[in-house]
């Protein structure tokens, strides 16, 4: 009797004060969504990870090689898959900006101007040239297995910092390559998987066929109820809450649904905080401006806007995915300048955007590929995949601003000085966030995972 | 004079430090990167690998050495193994191990560090390996791998004598409305009506239980247990989710054998290897083969290139799933290393790894811009009445097919005739390179579509009945070890054979892969896992927790079971009692145990918060299944007859992909009034019902779905589609009823309303007059949301 009438006066509290705080922790805890320490202080709380799939040339973009452009044309000996294959120097040329002198292209002239904000890795390399192993790679650690994603792995160390609002999302991402596997959470708890926001992105090819958008669909699934206005919907959860607390009132303890009554709240909060953070109207003109919205083909545009409203708003983990394809085969001169224009100014737009709020020394942002392309041409006027050695860049959370770090070979072929594995780069990133990725264990089926299998080493050198 | 001095003791403090025995930045710089390199691979605790009895990965590994001595020894060059080996000063010590000799630098590096104290601050980093219990005679002893041993007693009288160890008085029984919903839910995964509830009493508990599993709502419940264990999916997902059409002939075979309570020893035999099985009639035989469906449902890497590499991943994910689901064993583990915490040799491995490169598997994916390893399909004998789902095309259409064909393979022909040609002439057609690559792979990809449908139609175009599966493969083989895991690297053929551990050897033919024997071996009375693991399962499904709650783990690395004894008892009845799955659970529902109240006690729950003992029945949350059929019931719209085939056998073409843009479709891909098993399962694109209840991941072998509480699932059953669709169905059936509150209470709970809970429904209704129908599917909606509706007590 004596706890049924202490839950009643617990109950009754509810809404105010103490006994909310108390509900709403204890609900947390079970739903595992709750803030975390983090195994050391961090340097970053958030990762923004710009995803450029199809594999952009480092050549090209980010790894200036002299050798390269003087011996463009001479036959390549790079070992077998380069066989008769003939050099191929940079298509457009690469110079260097800031007072850094970071060498980059010339076909990110917005982006140059921050050049000293950026740390660019040269040294990238990865276990295979495939696009869907590599993707996968690049997402959860392993080529081969279904494996969490990092963000999941994220979310499992450190939580949640916005309890209205998932603490993973993904914005429309490519539906091949993977998948929902890209933002999956595997073994670990279901809460830890990234919430997709926007339909799957077609394949280009098929969204060229069906001339369709490559990205429909409504922003989020149940988010909205067309036929339940939002007062009856309150009086709706207002019973559902009476229900449940007579229910809970008859078992006596029941955890599960002391849980589902925050769940219920927190997805009324949802509905009303999930369309706000999607909806840039409330964005002044000039942010808009910046950013290039409005201006032609503006999709990327806006989804860096939102990871910059997400991010914000306390989202921990966010993925956008690149406009185009980077897998250049053929015509690189001409497809690697139209990637670069969809997605310069709204990076840099991003970048410059997070320093005025103050947000870029503990927000990561990350631009990568699953691999970049060879030294030498394919088709003449292409160039093949290569997971031997490429580029990325990051900025802001923690990072080294205006620094190259790592080297490939004189063509750009292998990476040879502080070569960084994917393990090595998710250890990085972990430890940014304060994580000690030997340390971020989960037990499944018999064995301990971790993202970075039994690999990864710290690259120290890059930390501010 | 000062400052120079000052200069030049700050670079000696500097100097000093950098080398210090203290200061670990040397070795953080220039030592652990080149042993993490080089050695752990071999070296480490993390590798699970310690060649020669060394660990290099923890200072007091490095310093206490190995066979040989230490492989440190701070301040003495000469006396540090590793030095002498990293030297190459002795030819019986050259490490590392066939590679080229590190570079001196890294070596005078390595002397530094020793010289200067060999600072090392991986103390506490790791703990020194527990030796692995790889060998055979301490995995003998563990529990699991021992035969279940015989103890007399029942279900009750077991788990009252842990209670009362505990002092722990066991629970009251609880309603019989409660265990009749109970009941319901656990056996067919419904809801009773109000006359069922009417008419039930504790004397006809008996009867009730046996009309249950007589119901061929049973299978639908219980079959979706296996189909969990078998990741049963209809579509391929990873990098290439291409569709499975055909795969729901395996969903329904597992349905119908769960309803004839086919054993569940013949039931694994004929999964594993139902073609090698003798038939009597073409509908055994159809399925027998469909069965084996089982072996080829897994997630493939389809776009890789290498067949060899394929053919091996193809057989560790079956090797995987067989272990997985028969034995809660992780036996693939030792594909790369052996096995870190369990008895299991990659010996083992490669010995079960034989049987299923031995064997050739149909999945019937054809050749496309995301395939590059064409899968087949198993023609099965045509019988009466049966689904042929796939589409007829007329004869004209298969002779246009065959032609095509025929003109591509000729086109091919020439093509690489031109390219052999310019060859030999030396003739540089390096410009026509894309066009011939471009016309190479235009071949490649429209042929494999027109052979991917001609293997659906016969030459009239007929639809053929056609399913997945295995059958022996052309080549019977031993496989090669291979060194960590790797193709490029054979180490020796193991032949082919089962974990030693276990203790039960069988010769295996030389003429078939042995899958039959492997199956035989599986369920012989001797292998201590496949009848308890079972048994397991059966008591997690209507407890919510195993007795070993490690369900898909029974290795070192598992839980222990709660009541070891008990557990036995189970899978010894089990045996005994001739596999019947039915007559198990029979058993256990009969019990007291199972009938007991699920209140809560406080001195009980002191005394075992996670109620491990059994003081109380567990309140459960239902499965999603459950809750979205009974909504379907509640509301009186269930169709309760069998889906013919699956919404997935009706798509065009093969990309999952593209399933989102088929407007034909649902966006939350259900809109079905038939039982939730009858929903497509594509990987990755799972109904939302499904996906925001935690169905098992189709990716992985499941016997223990996770349970959460997540706000996504608030959201779907206030807003998702198909809730307000029931919702308002409810609302219809309950609007002319005297009592509606009372009505859906009745129908959603089996129970009268409370007095509070009349007045709530009350104010509820009354917030709005506007559209009364409006407001009571909002009403009935709450219900359906409300926790009572997704939990039993």
């Amino acid at each position: 009797m004596n706890t049924i009438h202490t839950r009643r006066e617990m109950l009754t509290t509810l809404s105010s004060g103490i006994g909310w705080l108390a509900f709403s922790a204890l609900a947390h805890a079970r739903s595992g969504l709750t803030a975390q320490q983090p195994h050391f202080p961090a340097r970053t709380k958030r990762v923004i990870f710009l995803t450029m799939r199809g594999g952009p040339s480092h050549v090209d973009l980010f790894d200036h090689k002299p050798e390269l452009i003087k011996r463009d044309g001479q036959t390549a000996s790079l070992g077998r898959d380069s066989s008769g294959a003939k050099l191929f120097g940079p298509v457009h040329p690469l110079k260097q900006f800031g007072k850094s002198g970071q060498w980059m292209t010339t076909l990110y002239p917005k982006l140059a101007q921050h050049a000293d904000d950026l740390c660019i890795i040269n040294s990238m390399h990865t276990d295979l040239p495939n696009h869907a192993q590599a993707f996968g790679q690049m997402h959860t650690g392993s080529f081969q297995f279904v494996r969490p994603s990092i963000g999941a792995w994220t979310l499992y160390g450190l939580g949640t910092e916005n309890e209205n609002l998932p603490g993973f999302i993904t914005l429309n991402p490519p539906a091949d390559n993977g998948g929902a596997q890209n933002y999956g959470s595997a073994f670990l708890p279901a809460i830890c998987q990234g919430t997709r926001i926007g339909g799957s992105q077609l394949p280009e090819l098929y969204a060229a066929l069906l001339n369709k958008d490559a990205a429909p669909g409504p922003p989020m699934k149940n988010i909205a109820n067309a036929n339940v206005p939002r007062d009856l919907q309150r009086a709706q959860i207002d019973l559902i809450r009476g229900l449940n607390e007579r229910k809970m009132e008859r078992d006596g303890v029941h955890p599960e649904i002391e849980g589902a009554i925050e769940s219920f709240e927190l997805a009324f909060r949802m509905q009303s905080e999930v369309p706000d953070v999607l909806d840039l109207r409330s964005e002044p003109e000039h942010i808009l401006k910046l950013y290039g919205i409005g201006q032609g083909k503006d999709q990327f545009a806006r989804q860096c806007l939102l990871a910059r409203r997400m991010a914000e708003a306390g989202v921990r983990f966010i993925e956008i995915a690149s406009p185009g394809n980077w897998d250049h085969h053929n015509r690189l001169r001409e497809l690697l300048a139209t990637n670069c224009a969809s997605t310069d100014q709204p990076i840099a737009a991003l970048l410059t955007d997070l320093k005025s709020r103050g947000m870029l020394k503990d927000t990561l942002l990350v631009w990568a590929g699953e691999f970049g392309r060879t030294p030498y041409a394919q088709s003449g006027d292409g160039r093949d995949h290569n997971h031997k050695g490429y580029s990325i860049w990051m900025a802001g959370g923690g990072v080294k601003g205006g620094l190259t770090y790592g080297a490939t070979d004189e063509v750009g072929h292998k990476a040879e000085l502080n070569p960084m594995h994917i393990h090595d780069w998710h250890a990085t990133i972990l430890h940014l966030l304060g994580l000690d990725h030997a340390k971020l264990i989960y037990s499944y089926g018999g064995r301990n995972f971790r993202l970075t299998n039994v690999s990864g080493e710290v690259a120290m050198g890059i930390l501010a | 004079m000062k400052s120079s001095s000052l200069k030049i003791l700050l670079l000696t403090s500097f100097v000093q430090s950098s080398v210090s025995g203290e200061d670990t930045s040397f070795f953080e710089s220039k030592i652990r990167p080149v042993l993490v390199k080089q050695c752990y691979e071999c070296h480490s605790v993390e590798s699970g690998k310690s060649k020669g009895g060394l660990t290099l990965d923890t200072k007091q590994g490095i310093r206490t050495g190995g066979d040989t001595g230490p492989a440190v020894v701070p301040g003495d060059t000469a006396k540090s193994l590793l030095l002498t080996a990293i030297k190459h000063s002795d030819p019986d010590l050259e490490m590392p191990p066939k590679k080229a000799r590190l570079s001196e630098a890294v070596i005078a590096d390595f002397e530094t560090w020793i010289k200067t104290g060999a600072a090392d601050p991986r103390e506490s980093a790791v703990k020194t390996a527990e030796r692995p219990p790889v060998d055979m005679d301490s995995g003998r002893k563990f529990w699991s791998y021992q035969k279940p041993k015989q103890v007399a007693g029942t279900i009750d009288g077991f788990i009252r004598e842990k209670l009362k160890e505990q002092g722990i008085e066991p629970a009251p029984a609880a309603a019989p409305v409660a265990v009749l919903r109970r009941l319901y839910f656990d056996l067919i995964g419904l809801p009773p009506t109000q006359e069922q509830a009417a008419a039930f009493s504790m004397w006809k508990l008996e009867s009730t239980v046996d009309e249950l599993l007589r119901s061929p709502r049973f299978g639908e419940r219980w079959g979706r247990h296996w189909l969990d264990v078998a990741r049963y999916a209809e579509s391929n997902g990873r990098e290439s989710n291409l569709t499975f059409p055909h795969a729901w002939r395996y969903r329904d075979y597992v349905i119908d054998a769960v309803n004839a309570d086919v054993p569940f020893d013949r039931f694994i035999t004929e999964q594993v290897a139902g073609d090698l099985l003798p038939a009597k009639g073409d509908a055994e035989r159809a399925r027998q083969l469909i069965a084996t469906g089982f072996l080829a449902l897994g997630p493939k890497g389809l776009n890789e290139m290498n067949p060899v590499q394929f053919a091996a991943d193809v057989a560790d994910e079956q090797l995987d799933t067989v272990t997985r689901a028969v034995l809660a064993s992780s036996v693939a583990c030792a594909r790369c290393h052996d096995h870190k915490t369990e008895p299991f040799s990659m010996e083992d491995y490669y010995a079960l790894a034989g049987i299923f490169k031995s064997t050739q598997t149909f999945y019937g994916n054809w050749i496309d811009s995301e395939n590059n390893n064409h899968g087949h399909l198993i023609r099965l004998p045509k019988l009466p009445g049966q689904v042929i789902p796939n589409r007829a095309v007329t004869a004209d259409r298969v002779q246009q097919l065959k032609d095509e064909l025929t003109k591509l393979n000729a086109e091919e022909i020439v093509q690489n005739e031109y390219v052999v040609k310019a060859k030999i002439e030396g003739r540089d057609i390096s410009r026509e390179y894309h066009k011939i690559l471009t016309t190479a792979i235009r071949i490649l990809w429209t042929r494999g579509g027109i052979e991917g449908q001609l293997e659906t139609v016969d030459d009239q175009g007929h639809a053929l009945p056609l399913c997945m599966g295995a059958q022996d493969a052309k080549r019977i083989l031993d496989s090669q070890l291979y060194d960590r895991g790797e193709i490029a690297h054979p180490v020796k053929p193991v032949p082919r054979g089962f974990p030693q551990v276990m203790g039960i050897k069988a010769a295996l033919p030389k003429a078939q892969s042995g899958r039959l024997e492997l199956a035989q071996w599986l369920v012989r009375r001797e292998n201590p896992l496949t009848a308890r693991v079972m048994a397991n399962r059966v008591w997690r499904h209507l407890f919510g927790a195993g007795i070993l709650r490690t369900v898909d783990n029974f290795g070192f690395s598992g839980e222990r079971p709660s009541h070891p004894e008990l557990l036995d008892h189970l899978a010894l009845r089990f045996m005994d009692g001739g596999w019947s799955v039915k007559k198990l659970i029979k058993e256990i529902v009969m019990s007291e145990t199972y009938r007991q109240a699920s209140a809560h006690r406080i001195e009980a729950f002191n005394k075992d918060p996670d109620n491990r003992l059994l003081w109380r029945a567990n309140k459960r949350r239902l499965d999603a299944e459950v809750i979205r059929d009974s909504m379907l019931a509640v509301a009186g719209v269930l169709d309760t007859s069998r889906r013919p085939g699956s919404l997935v056998a009706e798509l065009d073409g093969q990309s999952v992909s593209l399933i989102g843009f088929n407007t034909k479709l649902p966006s939350d891909l259900d809109g079905s009034k038939r039982r939730a098993v009858y929903l497509p399962v594509l990987r990755d694109q799972l109904p939302d019902v499904l996906e925001q209840f935690d169905v098992a991941n189709p990716n992985l072998v499941t016997g223990d779905r996770d349970v959460t509480n997540v706000p996504l699932q608030a959201l779907y059953l206030l807003n998702g589609p198909f809730v307000q669709d029931q919702a308002a169905a409810l609302a219809k059936r309950i609007q002319s009823s005297p009592n509606r509150v009372q009505a859906a209470f009745q129908l959603c709970f089996n129970r009268l309303p409370e007095v509070s809970e009349i007045a709530l429904a009350e104010k509820f209704l009354r917030t709005r007059s506007s559209d009364e129908l409006k407001l009571l599917t909002a009403f009935c909606q709450s219900l359906f949301a409300s926790a009572e509706f997704r939990f039993v007590d």
